[in-house]
């Protein structure tokens, strides 16, 4: 657009005052020293950088490959104040310190024309280069460019420079002059200091002289400062230009917004004023025509009325020429039609005359309805009434358990003041027409609705509305809140070293499409807070993978259409051990288990007589309970503190062993079997009804037991001393369950959740 | 103390070898069978130390009970030295089978002519560890022992003559009230004399009751079809006795149908081996 010149001009410029630093390069370069200086190389920052880097790969190249021939044309034709017949041992001298000057210049060269205090500086050590145009100057650099005519020249870099700084800067021309280089140096002295009162290199013998109450520094370090001051300065510029491009580009689109908008409303009136024109036209034309119709009737009614009143005036000539005739007649004949004469007259003259005139020649009054008109005319100022929005369907993850984010969009001619949004609950089932509708007024095109109930379907439309009045509705929409985050089972959370079974209930009345489980991995630093998640699961358990001896932190949410739910309760499950529960299901009535869950206990009292309902589910005759181990094919490890008085039978079992059986009677159960007879501990390792012949000598508290599903082995120990006692290999085509029974009144704790001892990793 | 080899035969990875050497305490050339497993090889390994039974020399365990593989697997150094004294010439050993040649019964013997030679207590428990640590790579911390019928016996007092000094111990039908079966009136009565209180200093049924407590988990495999059993040889009863009234943990095994036989040892061999590598290698 208007901006679109500017852009390239710029870079254009600052091309150019690259090529202009090449330039000065290839000027220093005429001493092969030079080359090695790094001052000049080492100025890295060129403007281009901040726009087009190619530019600057171009330039330079070509600039040192020039290097070489316009040295010479330097030297020799250089007409300036410089002493010509100086000895040539002199001029490697001078150029020594001219690279001395451009090392400072290096850095210092664009901060002489960006810090204004620095100016001064080339005034005192170079004065005879501020000549107002380097007429001189110029005539070599023309003298060089005559020898490289493809090249960019001094002059023309300055003048492009010039003017390309002035248009980004501002700055007068006459600044630029302050950098124009110095190409030789009188002075035969390399010791310079910089006096900083002065703001100029002073040869160090001077200082005395006419810097002997200034601060003075050494020029290497002012040569520091300066180059910190510019590269500082430098960045600012960086800065600002950003700035400029963004602001430019913004008025850009400024421009096309006001372009777009005033055509809009041109053709907006545009319309406006033909549809009135149109209409006063129709008017006209009815109009016209309603006063034509109008005349015709009543001259035709006149016209018909002056016929009849001449038909009645010949009839009034008629019976008068009748009578004078009669008059006329002998006297029988006279009597005789005189009589009928009477008749007749008289019924003439009963025949009333109409002489109303049956319509009135004036015009009547006729008010002209130009009431649309004028509602017309007065919306030329304002806008039509909108068209009916178009509400969109529901975006994924829009949606909270309690809220929707509705949105919905208009044809962009249309002018709107607020929209209606409304919207009911739909319910299966019911019509719904009965459900409350709600409406609110919203000013954009999008609506938060709050107070949603979760879960749960909503049908949504909208009408706009300005001053011109309100549009139709939008089609209706259906809008689905998230569901309720679920509710974790956390009496039933099943875990082992790899793995998790986690289940949880809805929390929602309607279904939801999936469930997600997140889990973050605690204590462990590298992965501190990392959330790991399961997506897509379609029923409410879980299996997950872990990793041993870790902390988790699990949640649960529900997705359906609206999105997915608040995260659940967390849950915190240890990957140390196996955990599981008691499965109460399968508890006999004898047995009760703990508050905390892991103790059970057969009281004294006896059993209640009861029996038990059918089923399979729970234990009839053996008084045992079974625990819901995780379904994991690896190794498992807990542990049975036990009375070395009590009967107790501890084990495994598959889910499907007979329940009216004892534990170990039968081949779908495992267990070791302790019994006090006469004070001897006897102890039975039970399958299928049989058991090894094993004595033990010292009686176990604490049970350990091993159930290895890899190596199809189930190994009992005396925990408390690490002693094996017993391992069945048993061929586990299901998954078991530990299984805990008490023959007699007593109590068993359970221990899970704890890491497997390593004297039993060799069983 | 030159050590000769006799014999070295891979096995499961290893060398199973034969030495004879000069034995200090006994007076005569002695051989000891040694398995070194694979892992003998980079670093020092646990020592077990096999007791043989009756007419037994070094020979019938390493070739009859297959235990090479389980002590490969473990990484245990197993060593199984001779029953007794071979070659001394003393009246009368090679009268019976069960007295003198081949059953030394792991005494220190007190009676001529017996005391010169027959001090297999010594040699299983001092001159023979001595000799092994400082010729394999073991590690002197950590040994085991066990052992059949009469090296059963000489497990047992072994362990339970020197608390802490084996990690481990187990047994397969193991002589275990000597001083009340005949074979063990016999030899002691023959090597220790006639005072009956000398024997109980090598009965492990004796020894329980006086054993300090210091842990020790004993594995006990008895068959029950075992002849020396109901000749009432052997006597476990006596010492689960002990045991139980002492609470030293014991895990006696009655194996249905099993006798005496390096069969029944070849079946439970396995079970014994890891029952010390848990503790050798804990």
């Amino acid at each position: 657009m208007c901006y679109g010149p500017r852009t390239p001009t710029r870079r254009r410029a600052c091309e150019e005052l690259c090529g202009c630093r090449g330039a000065m390069d290839g000027e220093a370069g005429g001493a092969p020293e030079v080359h090695r200086s790094p001052a000049p190389r080492d100025f890295h920052f060129c403007p281009t950088d901040l726009y087009d880097s190619e530019g600057r790969l171009r330039l330079f190249p070509e600039e040192h490959t020039r290097t070489g021939r316009q040295v010479p044309a330097e030297m020799t034709s250089e007409p300036g104040g410089a002493a010509p017949g100086k000895a040539q041992s002199d001029l490697e001298e001078e150029v020594q310190e001219l690279v001395d000057l451009y090392a400072l210049g290096g850095g210092g060269e664009w901060g002489a024309e960006l810090v204004d205090g620095s100016a001064p500086r080339v005034e005192v050590s170079e004065p005879r280069l501020h000549l107002p145009a380097a007429g001189a100057q110029r005539d070599w650099r023309l003298g060089a460019e005559a020898e490289d005519p493809g090249c960019l020249g001094w002059g023309a870099a300055g003048r492009d420079l010039r003017e390309a700084y002035r248009y980004a800067h501002g700055r007068a021309s006459e600044e630029y002059e302050c950098y124009v280089i110095p190409e030789e140096e009188d002075e035969d002295e390399a010791a310079l200091v910089f006096c900083v009162t002065c703001k100029a290199p002073v040869r160090a013998c001077e200082v005395s002289d006419a810097h002997g109450e200034h601060e003075v520094t050494p020029l290497s370090k002012a040569l520091e400062s300066a180059k910190d001051e510019i590269h500082k300065n430098m960045f600012k510029l960086e800065k600002q230009i950003i700035e400029m491009e963004n602001f430019a580009n913004h008025l850009e689109e400024v421009f096309i917004t006001v372009e777009e908008n005033f055509g809009r409303q041109e053709q907006n009136f545009e319309s406006h004023f033909n549809e009135i024109l149109e209409t006063l036209a129709q008017k006209y034309e009815e109009k016209i025509q309603a006063l034509g119709e109008k005349k015709k009737a009543k001259l035709e009614a006149l016209y018909g009325q002056l016929v009849s009143c001449g038909e009645n005036l010949d009839t009034c000539k008629e019976l008068m020429e009748t009578i004078e005739e009669m008059c006329h007649e002998e006297k029988v004949d006279f009597i005789k039609d005189a009589v009928a004469m009477a008749d007749r007259l008289g019924k003439f003259l009963n025949t009333e005359t109409d002489v109303e005139i049956s319509a009135q020649p004036d015009f009547e009054d006729q008010t002209l309805d130009f009431s649309d008109v004028e509602q017309l005319m007065g919306s030329i100022n304002t806008i039509p009434a909108p068209s009916a929005p178009v509400i969109n369907p529901q975006a994924p993850n829009s949606a909270t358990g309690s809220s929707v984010r509705v949105c919905w969009s208009l044809y962009s001619d249309d002018t709107v003041e607020s929209y209606l949004l409304s919207y009911r609950p739909v319910q299966d089932g019911s019509p719904g027409k009965d459900q409350a509708e709600f409406t609110m007024t919203v000013k954009e095109t999008y609506c938060s609705v709050r107070n949603l109930v979760p879960n749960t379907q909503y049908e949504f439309w909208v009408t706009a509305q300005n001053r011109a009045g309100r549009s139709p509705a939008s089609e209706r929409a259906m809008y689905m809140t998230a569901p309720s985050p679920p509710v974790i089972k956390s009496k039933e959370i099943r875990s082992c070293e790899e793995a998790a079974l986690i289940c949880w209930e809805s929390g929602n009345l309607n279904p939801v499409d999936s469930y997600t489980v997140e889990l973050t991995q605690a204590e462990s630093p590298e992965a501190s807070g990392v959330t790991e998640s399961v997506v897509g699961i379609p029923t409410r358990e879980a299996l997950v993978q872990l990793q041993p001896r870790q902390r988790y932190t699990i949640y649960v949410r529900a997705l359906s259409v609206g999105g997915p739910s608040a995260r659940s309760d967390p849950v915190t499950v240890y990957t140390t051990g196996s955990f599981f529960h008691l499965n109460q299901h399968t508890c006999h009535p004898g047995l009760t288990i703990s508050e905390d869950g892991f103790t059970v206990v057969r009281s004294e009292r006896k059993t209640p007589a009861k029996e038990p309902l059918p089923g399979n589910t729970r234990f009839t005759r053996c008084v045992a309970v079974m625990g819901n181990l995780i379904p994991i094919r690896g190794r498992h490890y807990w542990e049975v503190e036990v009375d070395e008085r009590s009967h107790y039978t501890v084990g495994v079992a598959f889910e499907d062993v007979p329940k009216q059986e004892d534990l170990g009677a039968n081949c779908l159960s495992w267990c070791m079997r302790h019994r006090l007879a006469s004070s001897r501990h006897k102890y039975e390792f039970l399958h299928n009804g049989t058991t090894p012949d094993i004595r033990i000598t010292v009686s176990p508290r604490k049970i350990g037991i091993l159930l290895d599903y890899e190596n199809s082995k189930l190994s009992f120990f005396n925990a408390d001393i690490s002693q094996h006692l017993y391992t069945f290999s048993c061929q586990l085509h299901q998954f078991v369950h530990p299984c805990f029974s008490l023959e007699k009144p007593g109590c068993l704790k359970i221990h899970n959740g704890i890491s497997m001892p390593k004297h039993v990793t060799f069983y | 103390m030159a050590l000769k080899q006799i014999s070295s035969n891979k096995c499961f990875g290893g060398l199973q070898k034969v030495f004879e050497h000069d034995s200090v305490e006994l007076n005569c050339k002695m051989k000891f069978a040694i398995y070194l497993p694979p892992k003998a090889e980079t670093g020092k390994c646990p020592a077990l130390y096999w007791l043989s039974g009756l007419t037994c020399t070094e020979q019938n365990f390493i070739s009859k009970s297959g235990y090479h593989q389980a002590a490969s697997e473990h990484g245990l150094v197993v060593i199984a030295p001779d029953t007794s004294p071979r070659g001394c010439n003393i009246k009368g050993e090679d009268e019976s089978w069960d007295f003198g040649t081949g059953a030394g019964f792991y005494v220190d013997a007190t009676e001529d002519p017996w005391k010169t030679n027959y001090r297999m207590y010594s040699y299983v428990t001092e001159e023979l560890p001595k000799l092994i640590n400082a010729n394999f790579p073991v590690d002197p911390q950590r040994m085991s022992i066990f052992g059949h019928s009469m090296g059963g016996h000489g497990a047992l007092i072994c362990a339970l003559k020197n608390p802490g000094k084996y990690k481990s111990v187990s047994a397969f039908a193991p002589i275990c009230n000597p001083v009340l079966c005949p074979w063990g009136k016999k030899a002691f009565s023959g090597y220790l004399g006639t005072d009956q209180n000398k024997w109980k200093a090598y009965d492990a049924t004796h020894l329980v009751k006086s054993y300090p407590g210091s842990q020790l988990d004993i594995l006990i495999d008895q068959g029950k079809d075992d002849q020396f059993l109901s000749d009432g040889q052997l006597l476990p009863d006596n010492f689960i006795a002990a045991c139980t009234e002492k609470k030293v943990p014991v895990v006696f095994r009655l194996q249905e149908g099993y006798d005496h036989s390096y069969y029944f040892i070849a079946t439970f061999i396995t079970d014994h081996i890891r029952h010390h590598a848990k503790y050798l290698n804990a």
